[in-house]
């Protein structure tokens, strides 16, 4: 089942697409009319005016699924599922032929030869111009002149055409000819041709971890992934092909001789070294060059005419045989296009770094597999799952082994007969140490657990020790004057701050996590509760007091509730920045946890797994959100009221 | 306004007067890092590359193996020098187009460091069963620590272990919060090896064939279009290479070009081990060479569905000849 619905990812994508589409255009529809019904009877600014709307909530959802759907190529693959098969293909024919069009001005503006002239006649005029004078003789100097001289007569030789020899001529010729019959070959169209069953064997787009699949799955593929082949000969065969000609041969053999020479004087030369040094060096850059000019890479500007036609028609002819594709490619794949890389095709633009939402679903459902055997769960840890948690592990958590250590007596030794006979102190240290038999309870076990455990705790601890600190704060001068300056201090600190602190007192385990996170709570449930109860009407408390109420009677039954929205409000705000500060929490000494998935996935940049975990958090996030203003309505339903 | 206009005319004029004669001034980009001391800088200050190559050779400054293989997705750098292993298969893992085209640098692995007093080296590794470590997840010591537990039959499984920044875990030792920590660094190393000692000594890495290195990669885009430009680099690298005596002046540029003091660059240049073009294609790029092989075992540490032959295709040993 959940194989079927990997597989066919991009149909059921196709389905919600439409899905979206109509209840985007019908809630606006619905939304529009609604507008219209109430827009009499209703004031403006009037809170009551904001109620209800779901229209424009379900309008805002299936707008953002559509845009996502969009920018992570989602539509595109949904309704062309071969597109980027077909793209790959012809990134296949575009990289075959790449260093015959680079070397042409239909690739780069310049042919290569003619930038291959500029840069060596620069270099030659610098070599003239930085000619060592002190340290060859004029003799020596003049030869070098010569040297130059003569290699820049060779740049002369082979851009004129007349030189060219024939044989090179006749190859080039002949690929451009070659070249005509893979642009006839891409304008016969792909008829009769059919992918084999190997092509057709692979894993869909997006579905393995092959993201695009490379082998050809349509006609149109075949076409040009036969052109490619045919193209990689090709452009074997040009970058083979040199402009030898016998006028710069005899030049070639008379500066090699000139150049051995000059070496050879290099190396009997006397003098000191750094005359030698100078020589060396000058000498060598005049090879270098020498080198560089003598293996025919230069080729008259003209000799390349026809194969930069035959490129430009091959091109023509590819854009003729992609067809609808191109428009495909623009409309439905925003970004730069199908990348074919050595091993594999994939996605750049936005897709690249946006998942699309089924993906995102799918390596959602593998994680939140239970079965670590199958290749479920993240690192050894299952998303959100239940386990038998041993109770003899929480008893020894929570008595520590100096109790043990503390009981008189010895801890036992093994006997004469190698056997060891346990003692009390013994048994009472692997009580403390929860080696001991008690039974086991289901409880929750996981990567969205540990988080969830970690955010729970610390947010408890901050509105049990917050709520209570804030509401004397808000009633008593001693509270309010000995620990507002405490607060008011560590509050601004962000809580990154804190985090070198946290590892050196805490160490590794949850504790120091859960405290990171109760400082941001804490300080949220003391300034909330504190203008909670200092906003308390004066009148109320008097009346109250009028009435014979007590002290306790007051707190409890006047400013308490008169402090709830503030409180409640600071429960929301703090259950979001405890989530914000999560990741870096996880980030300390991570072991488990969402914010500990994001931090690895972010060293290999596995984008789906990232925004798994960031979708993670929003939906916890927002689940917890909903839940408090649940809550409010049913505690404060006067709120906004008064 | 009329004038103005003339002398728009007359300035745009001049300007292509002059960019006439500066025709195509081709210019290739390089990533590179500071405070990596590698020999080759010296080739960088006084421009060999450029007249190696005949074209402005443009260095640019990474801090991460990442931004490079991102800047090269972009476009914008043609050669990375010295990028690390991890990063680089990372990168082929996404299905980034970059090639490996030669080893740039080979030193040490980075340590795991023992907590002193637990009594435990290589020996009786076998006793870190059941312990607590501390491992930056999916870097080269990530990697390290893998080897070496490997080497000594230690059950990975069988540890907790625990994600930590090399500064952090370096800390969680000192407290004993950890049993080991895996680092990497100066200063961190320094601050563990005060607690702790290596599992494994510099002689036993080298006898036992751990080690880590960094790559020369490139763009296939870049590759295919411009093969000569390529062969032009490592040639000019490997002369720069081979050309380094360890002269007190050869010191002072590479620590000027990669911004450190003399001292620390001394002892980093030192450690580095530069393998000519001819040891490369041996003992790296040949059969069954140490380049593939690493690259595969390191992609397992990030994924299991690594495929080993996928990776081989990157790597290219063409322009080493």
């Amino acid at each position: 089942m959940l194989e079927w619905l990997s597989d066919n990812r991009s149909s059921i994508a196709a389905v919600i697409i439409v899905l979206l589409a109509i209840t985007f255009v019908v809630s606006i529809f619905i939304g529009r009319r609604q507008t219209v019904l109430r827009a009499k009877d209703e004031v403006f600014g009037d809170p009551e005016r904001t109620k209800g709307g779901w229209y424009w909530a379900v309008c805002g959802i299936s707008a953002l699924l559509l845009a996502w759907f969009y920018y992570s190529w989602g539509v595109g693959r949904a309704y062309f599922p071969s597109a980027a098969n077909e793209m790959c293909q012809i990134a296949k024919l575009e990289e075959s032929i790449s260093p015959i069009t680079a070397a042409l001005p239909i690739g780069s503006r310049y042919y290569k030869s003619t930038l291959l002239v500029a840069r060596n006649n620069n270099q030659l005029a610098d070599l003239k111009n930085e000619l060592p004078t002190e340290a060859f003789t004029a003799e020596e100097q003049a030869e070098l002149k010569t040297i130059l001289e003569q290699t820049s007569r060779l740049i002369t030789n082979s851009s004129d055409p007349a030189n060219l020899n024939k044989e090179s001529e006749a190859k080039l010729a002949a690929l451009g000819d070659q070249l005509k019959e893979l642009t006839n070959e891409l304008r016969a169209g792909p008829q009769g041709l059919t992918p084999t069953s190997e092509a057709l064997a692979q894993p869909k787009w997006g579905v393995s971890d092959i993201e695009i699949p490379v082998l050809p799955m349509t006609a149109k593929g075949v076409l040009f992934d036969a052109v490619a082949t045919k193209g990689q000969e090709l452009t074997s065969t040009f970058v083979k092909i040199r402009n030898h000609i016998p006028v710069n041969d005899e030049l070639i053999a008379d500066t090699k001789e000139r150049i051995a020479a000059l070496k050879k004087a290099n190396k009997t030369a006397e003098g000191d070294e750094t005359v030698a040094e100078t020589r060396n060096a000058y000498v060598k850059a005049v090879e270098r060059i020498f080198k560089r000019l003598d293996d025919g890479f230069i080729f008259p500007a003209k000799s390349l005419d026809g194969i930069n036609t035959a490129i430009g028609e091959l091109n023509d002819a590819k854009d003729e045989a992609r067809g609808s594709l191109g428009l495909i490619d623009a409309v439905f794949f925003p970004g730069d296009g199908v990348v074919k890389s050595k091993t594999q095709c994939t996605e750049q633009g936005s897709a690249r770094w946006l998942p699309k939402p089924t993906d995102v679903v799918a390596t959602f459902g593998k994680l939140a597999n239970p079965d670590l055997e199958s290749g479920g769960g993240y690192r050894g840890f299952p998303l959100l799952w239940w386990k038998w948690l041993p109770v003899g592990d929480v008893v020894g958590f929570v008595v520590p082994d100096w109790i043990a250590d503390a009981w008189p007596g010895e801890y036992a030794r093994h006997g004469a007969d190698g056997k060891i006979e346990p003692n009390f102190k013994d048994k009472l240290l692997s009580v403390a140490q929860g080696e001991v038999e008690l039974g086991s309870i289901p409880w929750l076990d996981g990567h969205i657990w540990d988080s969830l455990f970690r955010v729970l705790v610390a947010l408890g601890l901050g509105i049990f020790i917050g709520v209570p600190l804030g509401l004397f704060m808000g009633v008593s001068k001693f509270f309010k004057s000995f620990f507002d300056p405490l607060i008011e201090l560590y509050r601004p600190v962000p809580p990154l701050a804190w985090a070198p602190l946290i590892l050196t007192i805490f160490g590794i385990q949850d504790d120091g996590k859960i405290f990171l996170l109760f400082m941001v709570a804490f300080a949220i449930m003391v300034i909330s509760a504190r203008t909670g109860a200092s906003g308390t009407q004066l009148s109320k408390i008097r009346a109250a007091h009028s009435l014979g109420s007590t002290d306790r009677q007051i707190m409890w039954n006047v400013i308490l509730p008169n402090a709830m929205p503030e409180i409640l409000t600071g429960i929301r705000i703090a259950i979001g920045v405890c989530w914000g500060t999560l990741v870096a929490a996880e980030m300390l000494a991570g072991t488990t946890g969402v914010g500990f998935i994001e931090n690895i996935a972010r060293t290999v940049s596995d984008y789906e797994l990232i925004w798994v975990t960031i979708l993670i958090m929003g939906l916890l996030g927002l689940m917890f959100d909903l839940m408090m203003r649940w809550v409010i309505d049913k505690t404060i339903p006067w709120r906004g009221k008064g | 306004m009329n004038k103005t206009f003339k002398s728009v005319l007359t300035a745009s004029a001049i300007t292509l007067a002059t960019a006439s004669t500066a025709f195509a001034a081709e210019k290739i980009n390089v990533a590179f890092f500071l405070e990596w001391a590698t020999p080759n800088m010296i080739a960088k200050v006084d421009k060999s590359y450029d007249k190696a190559m005949g074209v402005d050779v443009n260095w640019v400054d990474f801090s991460t193996g990442t931004a490079m293989t991102e800047a090269m997705l972009a476009g914008d750098i043609d050669i990375s020098y010295s990028q690390g292993l991890a990063p680089f298969v990372t990168a082929i893992q996404q299905g980034a187009p970059l090639k490996m085209v030669g080893i740039a640098v080979v030193y040490e692995a980075n340590d795991c460091f023992v907590r002193n007093g637990l009594g435990i080296d290589g020996s009786n590794a076998s006793e870190l069963e059941g312990k607590t470590v501390a491992v930056p997840l999916n870097t080269m010591a990530d990697f390290a620590f893998r080897k070496y537990m490997a080497h000594y039959n230690v059950d990975i499984s069988t540890m907790k272990i625990v994600d930590q920044a090399p500064p952090d875990g370096a800390k969680s030792l000192a407290d004993g919060a950890v049993d080991m920590a895996c680092i990497f660094g100066g200063a961190s190393s320094k601050a563990a090896g005060e607690v702790g000692k290596p599992i494994m000594s510099t002689q036993a890495k080298v006898d036992a064939g751990i080690g880590s290195f960094d790559v020369i990669s490139v763009t296939e885009k870049f590759a295919t279009e411009n093969p000569d430009l390529v062969k032009a680099f490592m040639d000019a690298t490997d002369e720069v290479n081979s050309a380094w005596k360890g002269t007190e002046e050869q010191y002072k540029i590479v620590a000027d070009a990669s911004g450190m003091d003399l001292a620390t660059t001394k002892s980093q240049v030192d450690a580095f081990i530069v393998p000519s073009n001819k040891e490369q294609m041996e003992k790296y790029f040949g059969p069954n060479g140490i380049a593939a092989e690493a690259a595969a075992s390191l992609g397992l540490v990030f994924s299991d569905a690594t495929d080993k032959a996928a990776l081989a295709k990157t790597i290219d040993a063409s322009f080493l000849e």
